[in-house]
């Protein structure tokens, strides 16, 4: 049959979308009411969610307020709300940098690219839904930091909207950098932009605390009404001119790039889905450094220095994993000298595992790997249980360094420097434990039973291999808890948490791999 | 006619800056076939993906019709049609829609009797109700050569068009695009089946990793068959 076509008569990129969204529409098992009453939940979910969080922020309020001022609180709250919101922003950015921020599935990339029809109607409905996506994301993880900077109405609703307005303007950047060449580079820049907000006012509250003074800033809280109005006008229009710009680069996106991208997009959603936060990470993980030389590994002598030297391999060719270490000491520091945090000691230790936590799984890397690829462990001629102890030193060695010095700065102008020096590095067996016991986990399990609860049904399996390293972190810094309830290091402290800690770190490297 | 149609000269091809293979020099002209032959891994779907424009080369410039490739131009999109990516479908579209989608977006004249046309072609017109994912491999794999050839185009590229196609279906296949490069149009295409290079291909192109050789298309299938 010979095949002719009309110009005239071909499509627009909108007739194409039109022509796909009616036909999924057609199939679709969900009535318009289904929708709505599944927006009214969402919407009512997220009311509630506000409001807990509210009140017990509001409620962390009130227990502050009884309790004297910490001596080395000398950073106030709204300081570590900020840096935690460009924390938060940086990680955002990086995420919609990664995944795009313009898209195509497989399926788009094979079946709209390839047709006349101008790239840039193929794509404004994606570009429409990453802004609207990445505004909703904001607002919601906007709430807890918008009401630590501010109590009023207005001053939270200013927050949100300029947090969602921002995180729009951000999508509409970063689509201009999409097509003018890619932005492979913005991850790197926003990890950075991460480590600079979280220990730069942490190295600062440490500098200040020294020196006895104290920081005083205001929250858009108590900014003038037309001060308030006028950011938001300046971010509705940059937002606005942002997406317009993107919308006009669209036809410029190259089908490739979409399609890495559309694969880095389906990758990352499946393992989210399926709360498999290990493919997450492979899903999101950005470029390794090649090596400017090669590694000539002089003095590895045996499989045992051979396993260390390849995880010092692995973790020095990713810069990201470096920041993490430096974010994860940070953050129990900035919590210790924050107003409003340090007065309370549970805080604190919150903060110390959670900053804790993101060291040890930074070094959980190449266990990571080692799980993820056995033939390499088993082509060591050692016995998996060695390969597995040789795993746990180079964490060791670098979360004696991080938590010593996480924990000498967490415990300033609080008894003896020395001792909260050796409390760190007392506990760091049982993080360097709990990196290799994370990294070497087994898939998830969603054979095991479900369990009700207020949240909804929890699959106890997952739940179980999901908390497989962070347990042992977690009892294994229970001691530090101590020493900040107590608000000093007693020399039999440090007893107990080294004792307690190689006893966690051992069981957990013993038991770091499931003997089916 | 002897108009190079898509053209490359000593193309270094690869991803990251490191090349899978050696330079490639390559000119598929109007109403000629060439085949690129190889091992898995040798990059011929490499160099496939580059000379349409999915992968930028690492130097150099690939030609079509005298300017350098661009997929984002509508008339490239017009001249060029290409099976590359596998098993890629709207989950919720049917084979005939999936069809339907392409010929209309290229204006094509009568696209209904088309798309009947060209799923009999491919065996598919009990399945054109049917959705991707109640489709076999195979069945999958005629829908998108179908939606390949359901517009009009002046240059195909297949990568490993044969892929899990039966004898028969092959065989129909070959016959089919050596009867559209009569026509005039251009075919390139990455294949390991010897019969189907045979039926199909003008010349040969061997990607290899120190040199990538044309030779003829008889000298290719004999030392496909040897092994």
């Amino acid at each position: 049959m010979l095949l002719s076509a009309r110009q005239e008569d071909e499509w627009s990129g909108t007739a194409v979308r039109r022509f796909t969204r009616r036909a999924v529409a057609s199939r679709a098992d969900t009535a318009w009411a289904t929708r709505a009453g599944d927006l009214l939940s969402g919407l009512t979910s997220a009311g509630i969610a506000v409001a807990v969080c509210g009140g017990a922020v509001s409620s962390l309020r009130e227990q502050i307020a009884a309790r004297p001022a910490a001596g080395a609180a000398v950073l106030p709250g709204g300081l570590t709300a900020g840096a935690v919101a460009v924390a938060l922003a940086a990680a955002l950015v990086a995420l919609f940098a990664r995944l795009g921020p313009v898209s195509a599935t497989p399926a788009t990339a094979a079946w709209w690219l390839p047709l006349p029809a101008g790239r840039r109607g193929l794509l404004r409905g994606e570009l429409r839904r990453v802004a609207l996506l990445s505004a909703a994301t904001a607002l919601a993880a906007g709430v807890p930091v918008v009401l630590t900077l501010t109590h009023t109405l207005a001053g939270v609703l200013t927050g949100l909207a300029a947090g969602a307005l921002l995180a729009v303007l951000g999508v509409g950047v970063l689509a201009v950098r999409q097509a003018a060449g890619g932005t492979r580079w913005v991850p790197g820049l926003a990890g950075a932009g991460t480590v600079l907000a979280v220990a730069g006012p942490a190295a600062a509250g440490c500098v200040v605390a020294a020196f006895g003074h104290e920081l005083r800033t205001t929250g858009p809280g108590s900014w003038a009404p037309w001060l308030r109005l006028g950011v938001l006008v300046v971010l509705l229009v940059g937002a606005g001119l942002a997406l317009l710009a993107a919308d006009r680069r669209l036809g410029r996106l190259p089908a490739g790039a979409l399609r890495a991208s559309g694969e880095a997009v389906q990758y990352a959603t499946a393992s989210a889905l399926s709360l498999d936060t290990r493919e997450l990470g492979r899903a999101l993980r950005t470029t390794v450094r090649r090596p400017r030389r090669r590694s000539a590994w002089r003095w590895v002598h045996g499989p045992g220095p051979a396993v260390v030297a390849g995880d010092l391999a692995v973790l020095t060719r990713s810069p990201a994993r470096w920041g993490q270490l430096v974010v994860g000491g940070a953050l129990p520091v900035l919590a210790a000298h924050t107003r409003g945090l340090a007065e309370l000691p549970a805080l604190v230790a919150v903060a110390v595992v959670l900053g804790w936590l993101v060291a040890a799984t930074a070094l959980g890397e190449p266990s990571r790997r080692a799980a993820a690829s056995p033939a390499a462990d088993r082509a060591l001629p050692l016995a998996g249980a060695v390969v597995v102890r040789a795993r746990a030193v180079v964490p060791l060695a670098v979360l004696v360094v991080v938590c010593g010095a996480s924990a000498l700065l967490v415990g300033q102008g609080a008894g003896s420097p020395v001792g909260w020096a050796a409390l760190g590095v007392a506990a760091a067996p049982a993080w360097a434990g709990a990196a290799v016991r994370g990294g070497y986990r087994p898939d998830l399990d969603w054979s095991g039973p479900v369990l009700a609860s207020p949240m909804g049904a929890v699959p106890v399996g997952v739940a179980a291999t999901l908390v497989r390293g962070p347990d042992v972190g977690l009892l294994g810094s229970a001691p530090v808890a101590v020493g900040l309830l107590l608000g000093e290091v007693p020399l039999s402290l440090i007893g107990v948490q080294l004792g307690w800690a190689l006893a966690l770190g051992a069981f957990a490297v013993a038991t770091a791999q499931r003997r089916d | 006619m002897d108009t190079d149609l898509l053209s490359a000269v000593d193309l270094p091809v690869g991803y990251g800056g490191v090349p899978v293979c050696a330079p490639v020099t390559l000119s598929v002209a109007a109403g000629s076939a060439v085949a690129l032959v190889g091992p898995n891994g040798a990059g011929k779907s490499t160099v496939l993906q580059t000379m349409v424009g999915l992968l930028a080369p690492l130097d150099g410039v690939v030609q079509h019709d005298g300017r350098p490739v661009d997929e984002r131009d509508a008339a490239f999109r017009r001249a060029v049609s290409g099976v590359l990516d596998d098993d890629a479908f709207f989950p919720s579209l049917t084979g005939e829609e999936h069809l339907l989608l392409t010929a209309r977006a290229h204006g094509v004249v009568d696209a209904e009797a088309v798309v009947a046309a060209e799923l009999a072609a491919f065996g598919l017109t009990e399945r054109a109700a049917a959705l991707p994912s109640a489709l076999s491999s195979g069945q999958r794999r005629r829908l998108a050569l179908a939606g390949a050839l359901v517009r009009p185009a002046r240059l195909l590229v297949l990568d490993e068009p044969e892929r899990r196609l039966d004898t028969a279906m092959r065989r129909a296949l070959a016959d089919r695009l050596a009867a559209l490069v009569e026509g005039g149009v251009a075919v390139l295409f990455a294949s390991h089946d010897p019969a189907f290079i045979g039926t199909l291909a003008d010349r040969v192109l061997v990607v290899g990793e120190d040199e990538c050789p044309v030779v003829d298309p008889a000298d290719a299938v004999a030392a496909l068959q040897e092994g």
